[in-house]
């Protein structure tokens, strides 16, 4: 009866063994989800960064969260999108396709710095090993940016356009070249990352780069995107304003815009639904009563583009790619010429909203905008905070490193004047992890949203 | 010389007894009386007939020459010859048994009707701790001596017939407390109910044994007095029994200021949601229903009761039952219809119940017995949090101006949706009538049974039976409503059914004048079959079809199925020494398809006997009637859940045409083995006094251990959760059930006090002790399995104290969180109780039960949204000068300046407000806190602070209140009636004592292991009314 019984225990509802591009498309869109959608993004890296602002239960703006706020990208990041990455590679390696390993290399890659670049100290290299780690120790910052360097470069090796084909791709349509510039590109991004602290191995990254012939990103065309599609795929922002009316631009970035006569301020934001129609940000901080004495209708919702069932969610666009060359070439990395780096950068960034025309040369012209080579941080930290317009987490990420814009919190939030350099750990740590939760904050500093992350030198 | 004597059996009644066992004492061979009381047997001239039965005397008649004997046997009361129904139906004497086992008659159910079964044994039962539903239509929990698993199913087992029976709820798709399934069987059909607590009494029931099992035994034909008809008619009215205490001082809005345009931000803070408003003192200010004229602002106390309506139920039976020389029959149809509190819900039920048994020779008869359900609602109360379909989220957010007599016409005269909120909800009548959930369940419980005497004391068994039934539910989210603008629409159909066959061999013999021996060995396969389909459209083409053709974007599906099959051996024997000294065995080998072929075959067997000492010492006092004591140990096996071996991956909808695949979010484990309990129970029985005092003791201590729980595991791990099989939890408790008659005359009153202490304790997670929690269901605060802990800990943020325990503020005077959680209280009590009082004159008694749970503890969510909405009557205090509150300014009107207590006058030209509360705490150096909050903050500071949110959950509530009239034979007997009773009933009628504010203590949100976090309960109802039952 023991062949009887094993059969009667066959799951016929879900698959035991799973094909690896079916798995890189769920994976992939997860992943994605997660990274543009309420909790890392709107709610959350959009208000630091001070794109956007809260104009109901406003909260959140105040900085007010609990030790639960920050769970999705701890939980999605680590039991969707590392576990799937990992069993890709698992299943490349045993059916021998190593353009699989090579793309959740570097998707796993993403997802590692998405982590560490908002939580700090991770775990990294017990993370995703459940047979062995089942409480995986934490790794410091340093560590897990120097093992996803070593990633990207082994994915890099992975990946081989005259290899295998690979299916299920949605970012780059399966096309090997375009995967190959963008782990290059993720690689200059981590090199930055560190720069403030670590200049030799910044350095030492780019030179490898360079040493392996290495291609970047080189036009909009190749940008890491994914490109939602119609309900019920549509782009979270598009889903979160069907059902919810809680969040308007930031009047920091309308009032920026609106100073340096951006013709991206149409396309970053709407109208306001009342006369006089016009672009009002609410200001990030604001109490209910302040939001709502201004009122839904008399504020701007983000523009039509980011409200689109269909827009794209942005990895990697070739603008800040330019900015990030443009920043090696300032900290005398690269021998590049990063003035001219930077106005390709915000043509780049113009283009990419397909503003075209002679607007963007009046706008580089501009005494506001014009490149200043004494202080490269400044010129290179405003335009790409403008330029990643939406991309809560990185703008937000960018803006800890670069110290510019120069934001200040409202007098309503409750972080003594201070705006939040981290994300908290998820409260389960505490209760599931607690030896090595306890280890990375003695570490780390205390688990508050105030404590400085290692790269963030300044 | 021996010789066929033939014979009947009656009650005093009149009444024939099928089933009567019949022994030859010489011989010690037996025989059982037939349907209509009649038996025949071979016995030997002059021989001693033995006769006994459930309930009754055991009476001894000597055979005479006489022709047919006719035997009347006497109701019993006493302890000695008390018949109960132990595991798998078989009956035993009651001082046989080594573990506690109570009883509950059919009548005890019927009167004071409830709608979910489980309910009635609230109260009466030592050890049986039922929490019940929200309103009187949704799920009720039943744990009996304790939660035994950490995370797996702690619901008894039910047994109706000898069939296991579905008990489970099975999802709660759009919000709804869906009632636990055993709510199909209809009350009037049960004859008893008997309660087997634990694996000492269950052990042979196995797998499912741990938690004990509700062994249901329905009514049969009796050979009939009259016509054999009895009408049975129930009316029952529903009224709230608890509401959250409203202040209504103030208004909607925030900081003072309201004024309505929109309804959704438009006006003047009109888009919240909140009563931090202006003062209801008749103010005028623009309304949602005033188009803008300015309209008195004035309180109205009662717009959340107004919203219900009183319910009612009526409940409608007849049956009809015979028995003659070759069957015996009972047929019975009961209707159900229920109106809820909740405007625009309801539900019927029809029930139809046939048992038979048809005798085809003196040696075989077969038994057939047919139980069909149908369940049938257009809309169950919508519960919880959801805004689009939720009864109480709204009346917790809300404005306590709000005149709900204004919202009744829920579209405005351009058919749109009205509502005094319009920036998150649907007006509360739209949510009632549009939003609707129906169920629609049809349900066959049938069994076939033959029983073959092979020679006598010597029968063989056999029985198949199922429990079948689809139940659909229907899920409307109207076009137009609140976060939903274009609705939905959901189906969701379950196929369920198990089916199990016994095979047994009876043998019972008297051997000698010492020793008696009753063995039993048999074999069952039970297979389960559970499906599930759902369908839904996530948006509506076109508003009010409800068709999942009408869908703009593609279905979303989803299908399950699960499967189970196993097989098992079991075997028992009693050996009767005397009739004093008695000791039972049992053993049971499964084999289940749910774990590994490895691990597969488990065995577990049980012990145990029981000492009457009065008979063994020949006690004959009318100090000490009866003392008996007993004891056993037992182990049980339980195996898993299907499919619990191999890691699945997750589907989801394609994206672009490529099917999407996640990975799942448990490691599942290919090794489980089977979680085993074990069980030793002591126990002492005693009668004192001319049996005017009673009293059972028990105590027990069971450990459950390889538990197999999905114990969450850090998500760095690439999963949430881990399949492990290593838990370890301990209970232990004591039991106690008292009888008293006070007074035994014309008047009697008796008094049945029924009490269980039980502690828990979670030994062990994971074998290597890695971790420490199990999270059994989150909500702000946390249900956990803590190590070291009793089960069911209450685990959330508390406040940052100093070392003296005093609550730390920050900068602005309001209180911190400390960042690591605290375990803060546990949802299972420390004890539970009922008392029963019984008073009875002539034809009339009055029957009342108190009930008690004493020590566990509930997250109020009600009481954490409402103080931070404003709305609850606990937030009055300090909200103005005349509730206390203290005088401030803002230097220079600038809020950002932060608080300045007015000493004697303020400085001129600021403005004073005098909604002061100082919070009772210490800074941060350790000063007394002197810093001055606004009202709203005060209030809204500690919403996420768990602690202060978590309330004692004792109570004591008045369960029962019944009072019954028989009208004297007499007066029926011109009426060619057989008997009329007619009774008052009441339940759940006042909450004597409680602990807690704004809610119910006792509130089941599922049968689940999550409880103790309550969020937003439907009000808990009483309900009063009368019943009626006629005999033909």
């Amino acid at each position: 009866c023991n062949k009887e019984l094993d059969e009667v225990n066959i799951n016929p509802n879900a698959p035991e063994i799973p094909q690896p591009d079916y798995l890189l498309t769920g994976t992939t869109k997860a992943t994605v989800d997660s990274y543009w959608g309420v909790t890392n993004n709107m709610n959350s890296s959009l208000l630091f960064a001070q794109h956007w602002a809260k104009v109901q239960y406003t909260e959140e703006d105040r900085f007010i969260y609990s030790n639960s706020s920050f769970t999705a990208l701890w939980s999605t990041g680590y039991a969707q999108s590392i576990a799937g990455f990992n069993k890709i590679i698992e299943l490349s390696d045993a059916q021998g396709n190593s353009n699989y390993k090579g793309v959740a290399l570097v998707l796993r890659s993403w997802t590692f710095l998405l982590l560490t670049d908002a939580y700090g100290d991770i775990p990294y290299s017990q993370a995703g090993k459940i047979k062995q780690f089942v409480t995986p120790a934490y790794d410091k910052q340093k560590d897990v940016y120097y093992g996803i360097l070593n990633d990207l470069k082994s994915a890099q090796a992975a990946l081989d356009p005259a290899g295998p084909v690979i299916v299920g791709d949605v970012i780059y349509n399966n096309k090997i070249a375009s995967w190959k510039k963008f782990a290059n590109a993720l690689r200059l991004r981590i090199a930055l990352r560190i720069a403030d602290r670590d200049p030799a191995k910044a350095k030492q990254v780019i030179d490898e780069v360079q040493a392996e012939g290495g291609a970047y990103i080189s036009s909009n065309s190749e940008n890491a995107i994914l490109k939602y599609d119609v309900s019920p795929q549509q782009n979270p922002v598009a889903a979160s304003f069907e059902t919810r009316n809680d969040y308007r631009i930031s009047k920091t970035i309308v009032d920026k815009l609106i100073s340096l006569n951006d013709p991206r301020l149409p396309i970053y934001a709407s109208k306001t639904e009342n006369a006089p129609q016009g672009y009002v940000g609410i200001p990030n901080g604001s109490t209910n009563s302040e939001a709502s004495a201004i009122g839904l209708a008399n504020s701007s919702k983000p523009g039509a583009y980011f409200l689109d069932a269909k827009a794209p969610a942005v990895i990697f666009s070739y603008a800040e790619l330019l900015f990030d060359r443009a920043e090696a070439a300032a900290r005398g990395f690269t021998t590049e010429d990063a003035e001219d780096l930077y106005k390709q950068a915000i043509r780049a960034s113009f283009l990419q909203y397909n503003i075209g025309g002679t607007a963007v040369e009046d706008y580089i012209k501009q005494s506001g905008v014009v490149y200043n080579a004494a202080n490269y941080k400044k010129s290179i930290g405003e335009q790409k905070w403008i330029a990643l317009f939406g991309q809560g987490l990185e703008a937000w990420t960018e803006r800890r490193r670069l110290d510019y814009p120069q934001l200040t919190a409202s007098v309503n939030t409750v972080l003594n004047g201070q705006i939040p350099v981290r994300f908290i750990y998820p409260g389960t740590e505490q209760s599931l992890n607690g030896q090595n939760y306890k280890n990375a904050v003695s570490n780390q500093g205390a688990d508050l949203l105030t404590t400085k992350l290692w790269f963030d030198a300044f | 010389q021996n010789a066929t004597v033939t014979g009947t059996v009656k009650s005093a009644d009149g009444e024939t007894l099928p089933g009567v066992s019949i022994l030859i004492k010489e011989t010690k061979q037996a025989t059982i009386s037939d349907a209509k009381g009649a038996f025949s047997i071979n016995a030997p001239d002059r021989g001693i007939l033995v006769f006994s039965y459930i309930g009754f005397k055991t009476q001894e008649v000597q055979i005479s020459k006489n022709g047919p004997i006719s035997v009347i046997l006497q109701s019993s009361d006493n302890a000695l010859d008390e018949v109960v129904v132990t595991a798998l139906g078989i009956s035993r004497q009651k001082k046989s048994l080594g573990y506690a086992v109570q009883e509950l008659k059919g009548q005890d159910l019927a009167e004071a009707k409830e709608s979910n079964l489980v309910n009635a044994l609230a109260g009466k039962i030592a050890g049986v701790r039922v929490t019940n539903s929200q309103g009187s239509m949704g799920s009720s929990r039943v744990v009996i001596r304790g939660e035994t698993s950490i995370a797996g199913n702690n619901q008894p087992l039910f047994v109706v017939d000898g069939i296991p029976v579905d008990n489970s709820q099975l999802n709660s798709a759009g919000a709804r407390d869906y009632a636990n399934t055993i709510s199909d069987i209809n009350p009037e059909d049960i004859e008893s109910i008997s309660v087997l607590k634990g694996p000492n009494a269950a052990a042979l029931y196995g797998s499912r044994a741990a938690a004990g099992v509700i062994l249901i035994k329905t009514k049969t034909g009796k050979s009939k007095k009259g016509l054999g008809i009895a009408i049975n008619s129930n009316a029952v009215l529903e009224t709230l029994l608890t509401l959250p205490v409203y202040q209504n001082a103030f208004g909607q809005g925030s900081e003072g200021k309201f004024s309505y345009v929109d309804g959704a931000g438009k006006g003047l803070n009109d888009g919240v949601d909140e009563s931090w408003g202006p003062k209801l003192d008749g103010r005028l200010i623009p309304q949602f229903y005033s188009k803008g004229v300015a309209v008195p602002f004035v309180a109205h106390p009662d717009n959340v009761r107004d919203f219900f309506q009183t319910g009612y139920s009526l409940n409608n039976g007849v049956s009809v039952a015979d028995a003659g020389e070759k069957y015996d029959y009972r047929i019975s149809y009961n209707n159900l219809k229920q109106v809820g509190i909740v405007p625009n819900s309801g539900q019927g039920k029809n029930s139809f119940v046939l048992n038979t048994t048809l005798k085809i020779t003196p040696k075989l008869s077969l038994t057939a017995n047919a139980n069909y359900s149908k369940l049938n609602s257009d809309n169950l109360p919508g519960t919880g949090g959801s805004r689009s379909t939720s009864t109480m989220l709204q009346f917790t957010w809300f404005g306590r101006q709000v005149d709900i007599n204004q919202l009744k016409n829920y579209l405005d005269e351009n058919g749109k949706t009205f509502n005094w909120n319009n920036s998150y909800y649907s007006n509360p009548y739209w949510v009632a009538y549009e939003n609707t959930v129906s169920q629609n369940r049809s349900r066959i419980i049938g069994s076939l049974a033959l029983n073959y005497k092979i020679i006598d004391g010597l029968d063989f068994n056999f029985r198949s039976g199922t429990d079948y039934y689809n139940d659909r539910r229907k899920v409307r989210i109207a076009y137009g409503t609140n976060g939903t603008p274009f609705g939905s629409y959901t189906e969701s159909a379950f196929t369920v059914s198990e089916n199990n066959t016994d095979a047994t061999l009876n043998f019972n013999k008297q051997l000698n004048d010492d020793f008696s021996l009753a063995l039993l060995g048999g074999g069952n396969i039970r297979r389960q079959y559970i499906e599930q389909n759902d369908q839904s459209a996530p948006k509506l083409a076109i508003a009010g079809l409800y068709n999942l053709k009408n869908s703009r974007d593609p279905l979303v599906s989803s299908n399950n199925l699960s499967r189970l099959k196993s097989y098992s051996v079991y075997a028992s024997g009693q050996i009767g020494f005397r009739n004093y000294l008695f000791a039972n065995i049992t053993a049971r080998n499964d084999w289940s398809s749910t774990l590994p072929a490895q691990n597969r075959s488990y065995f577990y067997p049980s012990f145990n006997g029981s000492f009457v000492a009065t008979e063994a010492f020949d006690i004959k006092s009318e100090a000490l009637n009866y003392l008996k004591i007993r004891g056993g140990w037992s182990k049980v096996g339980k195996d898993a859940d299907p499919y619990r071996l191999i890691n699945t991956y997750v589907f989801s909808a394609p994206f672009y045409g490529n099917p999407q695949l996640t990975t799942g979010a448990i490691d599942l484990n290919p090794n489980l083995k089977p979680e085993t309990t074990t069980s030793t129970e002591l126990g002492l029985e005693a009668v004192f006094f001319n049996k005017r005092f009673r009293f059972d003791l028990s105590a027990y201590n069971t450990n459950s251990y390889n538990q197999i729980l999905a114990a969450d595991v850090s998500q760095s791990t690439g999963f949430s959760s881990k399949l492990l099989n290593a838990g370890k939890i301990n209970n232990k408790g004591i039991e106690a059930q008292l009888g008293i008659t006070p007074v035994k005359k014309a008047f009697t009153w008796d008094v049945d006090v029924n009490f269980a202490a039980n502690r828990s304790k979670v030994i062990e997670l994971d074998a290597e002790k890695l971790l420490t929690n199990y999270v059994v269901a989150s909500n702000s605060a946390q249900v956990i399995a803590t190590v070291g802990q009793p089960y069911g800990s209450l685990f959330g943020t508390a406040f940052l104290r100093d070392g003296n325990g005093n609550i730390i503020v920050n900068a602005t005077g309001a209180p911190t969180t400390n960042p690591t959680k605290q375990v803060l209280g546990k949802y299972t009590p420390d004890w539970i109780g009922g008392v029963y009082n019984t008073f009875a004159y002539k034809g009339i008694s009055l029957g009342v039960l108190v009930d008690a749970s004493f020590g566990g503890s509930i997250y109020n969510g009600t009481y954490a949204t409402g103080t931070y909405t404003g709305v609850l009557a606990s937030t009055l205090p300090g909200r103005a000068a005349e509730y206390g509150g203290i005088s401030y300014y803002y230097p220079g009107n600038k809020k950002e300046n932060g608080t300045v207590r007015v000493n004697v006058t303020a400085p001129a030209g600021v403005t004073v407000y005098d909604d002061g509360i100082v919070f009772d705490g210490v800074t941060a150096d350790g000063k007394r806190n002197e810093k001055v909050l606004p009202a709203q903050q005060y209030y809204k500071s500690f919403r996420n602070i768990d602690e202060a949110n978590i309330f004692d959950a004792s109570y004591v509530k008045l369960r029962e209140v019944k009072l019954s009239y028989n009208l004297p034979a007499k007066w029926l007997r011109p009426l060619s009636l057989q008997g009329v009773s007619v009774s008052l009933v009441g339940r759940n009628l006042w909450i004597i004592h409680r602990n807690t504010v704004d809610i119910d203590p006792e509130v089941a949100f599922n049968t689940g292991n999550g409880q103790g976090l309550e969020s937003l309960s439907n009000p808990s109802t009483r309900s009063y009314g009368i019943n009626l039952n006629v005999k033909f």
